[in-house]
């Protein structure tokens, strides 16, 4: 069940009023929003439903466990044990075939010829946030950050809910369980600040993403060898347009839709290719798996606690690990790998005395907003791309321009403008829209939500691509 | 999302929200009808969806009598030919 599909439209239609209707009965309510979450998952495979529940009591019992047991080596060892289970379903699904192949490549290289075969297991949707979500709550019991959950429904409730299950963001055990305690008031929401936000996603994802996906990045990343320099070019600028608008959308619409009905989810992108600097990107992109990355990780290997080397190695570990988990993939590690080797050569630049003396300058702030950028571009190039020997070909048509012609279509430069001037308008424009819609009577709110709906169906292709999240 | 204590009832009430999503909804699914037709027919293998159907049915054809449907298609068209995309 895709956000933008009618599917969705009568499944949030039919939970909004009736997630509202029982909103006195705070126990029942969170147990149909369960129900729908479950019912949500069950509608790409029920055959996983097991997984979320079996990460949902690791997670509650762990959880039990963790906050009654006051002896600290037990407290760490039940905190191991519960994150090894969630990292073990996550490796068994995610990794295992990444692993057997690199151990098989390995062996014939050394003339060995061990029987061991595929597993060949499908990926379950959303594993990879599934496990954030159940990690992100056994550890904040074991830091204290919030009390273990005496209720099974609402943790299995935190790890499943369905605007968050699939794609993010990531919303962390302490910003959302302490939510469930009491009914929300709807007056804590904006209305029209939610719906714009949600019908944004949906002009992101359904006009922007969908044109360059489909008629200019999908076939250049196909085979790079048929496309001229120009158009390999292009493809990158497009390809970073298109992956912020696709998933910027799918976190819009999430965090919309939960505020409609009544929880809080944490902002997740912050206008990130205006960003000066690798760490500043990362404060901007996908930040809620950056906090979760920084918290979770980086921090316990030793953060930036233990000299420059130690952070280097800190740096490197978090990155080329939170690359390895959107995917099994060289691809991944080695984007990983390239940020972080930008956060190092960041980090020790900001920090020298040169950047003190030229670095605050208008055309250093210039240099240092294309370089972030356009190296930010480079490093997709290698995400996107399906192998490393693609990523490479395509490097060497960048090189050679492949004696072919130009191809990109005239629509691809006015969705780059589009996706461009998502990054420059100010970021309070919609609260001041959505204010405005508050501040006036059903009739005007119903005319704009339909003009702006009625432009995005004009505008949109037929049918809708998946979120390219949706494989992470 | 913004705090606002001091919105009107319109917008602080989940009722009113539904109904404005409702009303949006419905709206759109009177200009464009044959989304939702084809999604209906596609789920109606067993006729269990019949009565929606010719509900989604009928609101086609009055789209299509006071010409709502021919105007959406024509701007979904022109959009289409504008960017290159038209059927030619």
């Amino acid at each position: 069940m895709l956000f933008p599909t009618i599917d969705f439209g009568l499944f949030f239609a039919f939970s909004l009023t009736l997630v509202w209707s029982l909103n006195s009965y705070n126990t029942l309510k969170k147990a149909v929003l369960l129900a729908l979450s479950l019912a949500f998952y069950a509608s790409w495979n029920w055959r996983f439903l097991a997984l979320l529940l079996a990460s949902g009591a690791i997670s509650y019992l762990v959880g039990l466990y963790v906050d009654a047991e006051a002896r600290r080596p037990y407290r760490r060892l039940a905190l191991g044990i519960g994150v090894a289970l969630d990292l073990a379903i996550l490796g068994y699904f995610k990794y295992l075939d990444f692993f057997i192949a690199q151990f098989l490549t390995l062996a014939h290289a050394l003339g060995l010829n061990p029987s061991i075969g595929f597993v060949n297991v499908t990926l379950p949707v959303a594993i990879s946030f599934l496990t954030f979500h159940a990690i992100s709550y056994i550890v904040d019991v074991y830091r204290g950050r919030l009390p273990a959950s005496r209720s099974p429904l609402e943790i299995v409730l935190y790890v499943s809910f369905f605007p968050h299950l699939v794609a993010g963001p990531i919303v962390r055990a302490h910003e959302f369980l302490p939510q469930l305690a009491s009914p929300p008031r709807a007056g804590d929401f904006s209305f029209g600040e939610n719906l714009l936000l949600i019908l944004g996603g949906l002009f992101k994802k359904m006009v922007i993403a969908n044109y360059l996906a489909v008629h200019f990045v999908d076939p250049v990343f196909t085979d790079p060898t048929q496309f001229s320099r120009f158009d390999l070019i292009f493809a990158v600028y497009a390809y970073a347009i298109q992956i912020y608008a696709d998933f910027s959308a799918y976190t819009d619409i999430a965090i919309g839709v939960a505020a409609l009905l009544g929880y809080r989810f944490p902002q997740n992108f912050n206008q990130p290719y205006r960003a000066l600097g690798i760490g500043d990107f990362w404060r901007r992109w996908h930040m809620t798996l950056s906090r979760w990355l920084r918290d979770y990780l980086y921090i316990p290997l030793g953060g930036n606690r233990h000299g420059a080397l130690a952070t280097a190695r800190n740096l490197m570990l978090t990155m080329v690990l939170g690359g390895l988990w959107h995917g099994a993939n060289w691809t991944f590690l080695i984007w990983g790998a390239m940020h972080g080797v930008a956060l190092v050569v960041d980090h020790a630049w900001r920090r020298s005395a040169a950047f003190a003396r030229f670095g605050e300058g208008p055309i250093a702030r210039v240099v240092d907003w294309a370089v972030t950028f356009h190296f930010v571009c480079f490093a997709w190039l290698f995400f996107r791309s399906p192998s490393l020997d693609a990523a490479l070909q395509f490097i060497a048509g960048v090189w050679s321009d492949n004696g072919a012609p130009n191809t990109m279509p005239a629509i691809v430069l006015p969705l780059i403008a589009c996706g461009a001037l998502t990054q420059i308008v100010p970021p309070q424009t919609r609260g001041a829209i959505g204010a405005v819609l508050d501040n006036r009577g059903p009739a005007f709110q119903v005319a704009c939500g339909f003009a702006l709906l009625y432009g995005i169906v004009v505008m949109a292709p037929p049918g809708s691509a998946p979120f390219i999240y949706f494989q992470f | 999302m913004t705090d606002q204590p001091q919105k009107p009832a319109s917008a602080t009430s989940p009722w009113n929200w539904a109904r404005v999503i409702y009303a949006a909804l419905a709206l759109t699914v009177f200009c464009f009808p044959g989304g939702l037709v084809d999604w209906l027919d596609e789920r109606n293998e067993s006729g269990w969806l019949a009565a929606p159907l010719a509900l989604a049915r009928a609101v086609d054809a009055a789209s299509a009598a006071v010409g709502i449907k021919q105007a959406g298609q024509g701007l979904r068209k022109a959009f289409a030919d504008a960017i290159g995309e038209g059927d030619g």
